[in-house]
């Protein structure tokens, strides 16, 4: 076997090992996917924050500016602030069980199995499917009647969404369910790159299974947990239309997120200015959170 | 504030569609699917296109309706969207937001909702529709659900009521011979019921709006029939959810609960199921708004097997009174350059014809009457009620958006006993003063 | 050996576990109404395409097919197009400026949808591209760039720089460098970029009801969407709508699938 990893073939002239960089590309290559995202993101979001200082409803000309009085009343809010609670335990829910989950598949995956293309293909094709239709399905799955979806299958009596101590996890394993071949690809990507020579010289000085996994396998692996754990982050700590077509922050405000608040102010309440100091929050909040992640594992992948 | 923003959208404004035309030039050359925003009749005249955002209830009566109105009118075109209520209100806040409202769209009659008329005409976004002759002939109990400071923003075909959709064969089943009068009846209609096998009451509590029908089938017995002024004395700060028949309203909601007369799990059942188990004789009733009757005859095998009958919210039958609330309407936008073409499309809705048409097409009582008009059997035991006994849906009357939301999460909590009705209606309360 | 056949065992009993919600879809979308309610878990006996007829019918979804494809496949050369070449910038480029683009750039990803809201509105409105398949493209374009970019700059990082230095000390300028050199190297994480990017813009729900309701020009969830507020109570029809407005994308992900897994393996390498 050749180790196959880096061997993509490289130009004949790169042998050379010329001390010599070619100066970066011109700034033009950059203007304009720059222009493009100043107009379509930077700009309305910088524009939309000005909104987080006034009491506009959200339609008609009436506005004035209150300086940081949504901000304060976010603080004394106890439904945004239960929303927070929520937000988090749903992150922490989703980032656990969805990479374990997508860990375990594609080890199962990267076996020698027969089937491993027709499996791979399976777990991965509810990413593609829109995450509204997804829901759609599974408030059917999750409906309570005892002889039809989830329930029939096990045999259970589970309140899946109605239950206040159980929606949360629920909508948890509707998101997991779409997602863990997600994390399983990005996971098979890592374990492609573990050279099979590394695990045959484990293999010889006796290791077994559990302890190749841990001390070859598991530290190489480092790259792709950083970028799961990322991407899942930000993505639980923004979910919304999963939670909004399955329970819309019900029963009563049991799986509440940033998210939903912050769309019912807007929408419902007509807060659009309060609803918008919400989404400072959460963007502030889902920027500190990746940060430091990114900065710990960063550094976890260079002393692993 | 305000000008700043808006005046320097005005000169940017310009500059942009300058460079809007340009990509947009750019992309019709690209791939030519660029819509054309003006038809062509056979006439050769233009055409002027009316839009219109609605929700999904209102397809089958304003298709119908616009269909006739082309028909007489042939210089005017009508393109129609719909979509379920939550995505509607979230894209024409949206476009009314931005100040790019359609010609067209759906109204909530009275205060109380995000897309209500006394919210978006404060707004100035409604077109002022009082110079129509049908404005004149809306009978006085529902003038605030069309109007606000004496102008009429909002059209509306009729009023739907609120009570028990039944499954007549459950109830031959179980030896019900006549729906009931009084509350001691009505609970002992569902023990018969529910001896009899069935659920009595189909509750999807877990769509949101389902929540509030139960209480607001008895509110109007345990508050109005004593207080008709509670409205005014709330506004004016003199009353509140907690010191009132609301409490018992409530209590009367948990007492069906206590009793097993709901299906299992009504948190986690939908709008959906509730319909097919009363359709499908699963249940013997659900307490719901006459305007989704068309939803459980379209899931029921025979539609002639369900029928309403008011929900008695007192032990006194002279003492019941009855929810009867404007249905879902329109609007024209104020601002639209077809603001008068919409107008006039809405005076042909005000027509007593068009009235008819579309009151029949949800089982609505229509707005004004005439020989013509037709009442759905189905309703027939409101219409009693409905001259001095009946009250509009308690949010219409209600000052902002967040006490309804309120209400369905408290329900929702009470259903799961997660709470208890003391902080269910303080936390109302605490949303109706904000 | 015999380690390998349980595990194919173990793994071929977990997919099946994790079809149930597809299998459900599917069975209930060949149901009528009774055997939906007489036996919800059962195999369709018989099972009856009634419904995707009426689906098909009701939903319209001809023309939002072809809405949603010349949006996707606009949107995707233009992300394309613009995201490699911005990220062959950001990953070369040694200066401190060049590192703060970057993260602005990756601002993107965090920044909730709602907060710029309105204001993307009015400005889509400004330039005259509400209701047309322009204002869409430039929309996804502009949306979707930060997460190409971080995943093209990525990628060009673990790149050896000698394949276009080499290119360069032949002569060719950055362009023909960037094109003829490096861009092919980019296949994999270009796969990458694809499949990520249709999955979200074919699926994309909001922004088009929002920008392209009652136009006309609706896209296939849009369409679809509109269907099942429709005839919410009949879950049979509802599923029918479902699998259609979400076969068209299934369809393509099978159909390219070998490549997609793969490339989305080697691509996010880097």
């Amino acid at each position: 076997m050749t180790p196959v990893t880096a061997g993509r073939a490289r130009p004949a002239h790169a042998g050379r090992r010329r001390r010599f960089s070619a100066a970066a590309p011109p700034w033009f290559f950059a203007a304009p996917a720059l222009v493009v995202y100043a107009l379509v993101v930077l700009y309305p979001a910088v524009s939309g924050v000005v909104y987080a200082f006034t009491d506009w409803s959200g339609i008609g000309q009436d506005m004035s500016f209150v300086g940081l009085a949504n901000f304060r009343t976010l603080l004394g809010d106890e439904q945004a602030m239960g929303s927070i609670g929520n937000t988090l335990l749903l992150t922490v829910a989703i980032v656990a069980v969805q990479n374990g989950v997508g860990l375990l598949l594609a080890l199962g995956v990267h076996a020698r199995l027969k089937s491993r293309a027709l499996l791979r293909v399976i777990f991965f094709s509810p990413v593609v499917v829109s995450p509204v239709m997804v829901a759609f399905l599974w408030k059917y799955i999750y409906n309570p009647d005892p002889s039809a979806g989830l329930n029939g299958l096990l045999g259970l009596h589970v309140d899946w969404l109605g239950d206040p101590s159980v929606a949360l996890w629920s909508i948890a394993g509707m998101v997991v369910w779409q997602y863990a071949g997600y994390s399983m690809v990005i996971f098979l990507a890592g374990l492609e790159g573990v050279p099979r020579e590394l695990h045959e010289a484990a293999m010889i000085d006796g290791a077994g299974t559990f302890q190749r996994f841990r001390y070859v396998t598991w530290p190489l692996l480092a790259p792709a947990v950083t970028i799961n754990l990322m991407l899942s982050t930000i993505g639980g700590l923004k979910l919304f239309d999963q939670v909004f077509a399955a329970t819309n922050g019900g029963p009563g405000y049991a799986t509440e997120t940033l998210s939903t608040v912050l769309y019912k102010q807007a929408f419902v309440f007509g807060k659009f200015g309060y609803s918008t100091a919400v989404a400072l929050v959460l963007a502030l909040f889902v920027a500190a959170v990746s940060l430091v992640q990114v900065y710990y594992l960063r550094r976890r992948e260079v002393t692993a | 504030m305000t000008d700043l923003l808006r005046d320097a959208r005005l000169s940017r404004g310009q500059f942009l569609r300058m460079m809007g035309g340009l990509a947009a030039a750019a992309a019709a050359t690209a791939c030519s699917t660029r819509p054309e925003t003006t038809a062509t009749t056979g006439g050769g005249q233009a055409a002027t296109e009316l839009k219109f955002i609605g929700v999904a209830d209102q397809k089958t009566p304003m298709d119908q309706l616009a269909a006739a109105y082309q028909t007489s009118k042939p210089s005017v075109r009508i393109t129609a969207s719909y979509a379920p209520t939550d995505q509607v209100q979230t894209s024409l806040r949206t476009q009314l937001g931005a100040g790019n409202a359609p010609d067209l769209h759906v109204v909530y009659p009275g205060n109380g909702s995000a897309m209500s008329m006394t919210q978006i005409a404060k707004a100035g976004l409604l077109a002022d529709l009082s110079a129509q002759a049908w404005t004149q002939t809306i009978p006085a109990g529902f003038k605030p659900a069309f109007q606000l400071d004496g102008k009429t923003y909002i059209f509306s075909a009729g009023s739907s009521v609120i009570g028990a959709v039944y499954n007549k064969k459950v109830f031959e089943k179980a030896g019900i011979e006549a729906p009931p009068t009084t509350w001691s009846e009505f609970l002992a209609v569902c023990d018969k019921l529910k001896k009899a096998g069935v659920a009595p009451i189909a509750l999807g509590a877990q769509t949101p709006w389902v929540t509030q029908l139960i209480t607001y089938a008895l509110v109007p017995s345990t508050v109005y029939a004593k207080d008709p002024a509670f409205d005014d004395k709330q506004l004016a700060g003199q009353a509140s959810f907690a010191d009132s028949g609301w409490r018992d309203a409530m209590e009367m909601y948990l007492e069906l609960q206590k009793r097993g007369f709901f299906n299992d799990n009504p948190n986690g059942t939908t709008f959906e199921q509730q319909t097919s188990m009363v359709a499908t004789g699963k249940a013997g009733m659900a307490i719901q708004v006459s305007a989704v009757l068309p939803d459980f005859r379209k899931a029921a095998s025979s539609p002639d097997d369900l029928s309403m009958f008011p929900v008695p919210g007192a032990d006194d039958a002279n003492s019941v009174w009855i929810p009867a609330g404007v249905v879902v309407g329109l609007g024209a936008s104020a601002k639209g350059k077809n603001a008068e073409e919409a107008k006039a499309f809405i005076d042909y809705l005000g027509k007593q014809e068009s009235i008819n048409a579309w009151a029949k097409a949800i089982a609505a009582i229509p707005l004004t009457q005439d020989a013509s008009s037709t009442i759905d059997p189905a309703v027939e035991s409101f219409l009693p009620f409905t001259k001095d006994r009946a009250v509009p849906f308690m949010d219409q009357r209600w000052p902002n958006a967040e006490v309804q939301p309120v209400h369905f999460a408290v329900i929702q909590e009470l259903l799961a006993g997660k709470s208890t009705i003391d902080e269910a209606l303080k936390k109302m309360d605490e949303a109706y003063k904000k | 050996m015999r380690r390998t056949f349980l595990l194919e065992i173990v793994m071929i009993a977990v997919a099946v576990a994790f079809l149930f919600p597809v299998y459900s879809l599917v069975s209930l979308s060949l149901k009528d109404p009774g055997q939906i309610s007489r036996s919800p878990l059962a195999l369709p006996d018989p099972p009856t395409f009634d419904n995707y007829g009426s689906a098909w019918s009701a939903a319209a979804l001809g023309p939002s097919l072809v809405n949603s494809t010349v949006i996707t496949v606009v949107s995707l050369v233009a992300l394309i197009a613009l995201g490699s070449f911005a990220a062959y910038f950001l990953a070369r480029v040694q200066s401190r400026l060049g590192y703060g683009l970057y993260i602005l750039f990756l601002l993107g990803i965090v920044l909730p949808f709602q907060l710029g809201m309105i204001p993307l509105y009015e400005l889509v409105s400004d330039l005259g591209l509400i209701g047309t398949h322009a204002g869409m493209i430039l929309f996804y374009t502009g949306i979707q760039l930060p997460f190409t970019v971080f995943l093209y700059t990525g990628f060009i990082r673990a790149l050896p720089r000698e394949y276009a230095s080499a290119a360069q000390i032949d002569g060719a300028s950055h362009l023909t460098a960037f094109t003829r050199v490096v861009f092919p190297l980019l296949r994999p994480i270009t796969g990458t970029v694809l499949i990520l990017n249709a999955v979200f813009i074919w699926n994309d729900f909001f922004t088009p009801l929002v920008y392209l309701g009652g136009s006309g020009f609706e896209t296939v969830p849009v369409s679809v969407f509109a269907f099942v507020g429709q005839y919410v109570s009949d879950h049979g029809l509802v599923f029918a709508g479902l699998v259609l407005g979400a076969l068209p994308i299934v369809v393509v992900f099978l159909a390219l699938q070998r490549y997609v897994i793969k490339g989305f393996s080697s691509g996010l390498k880097g």
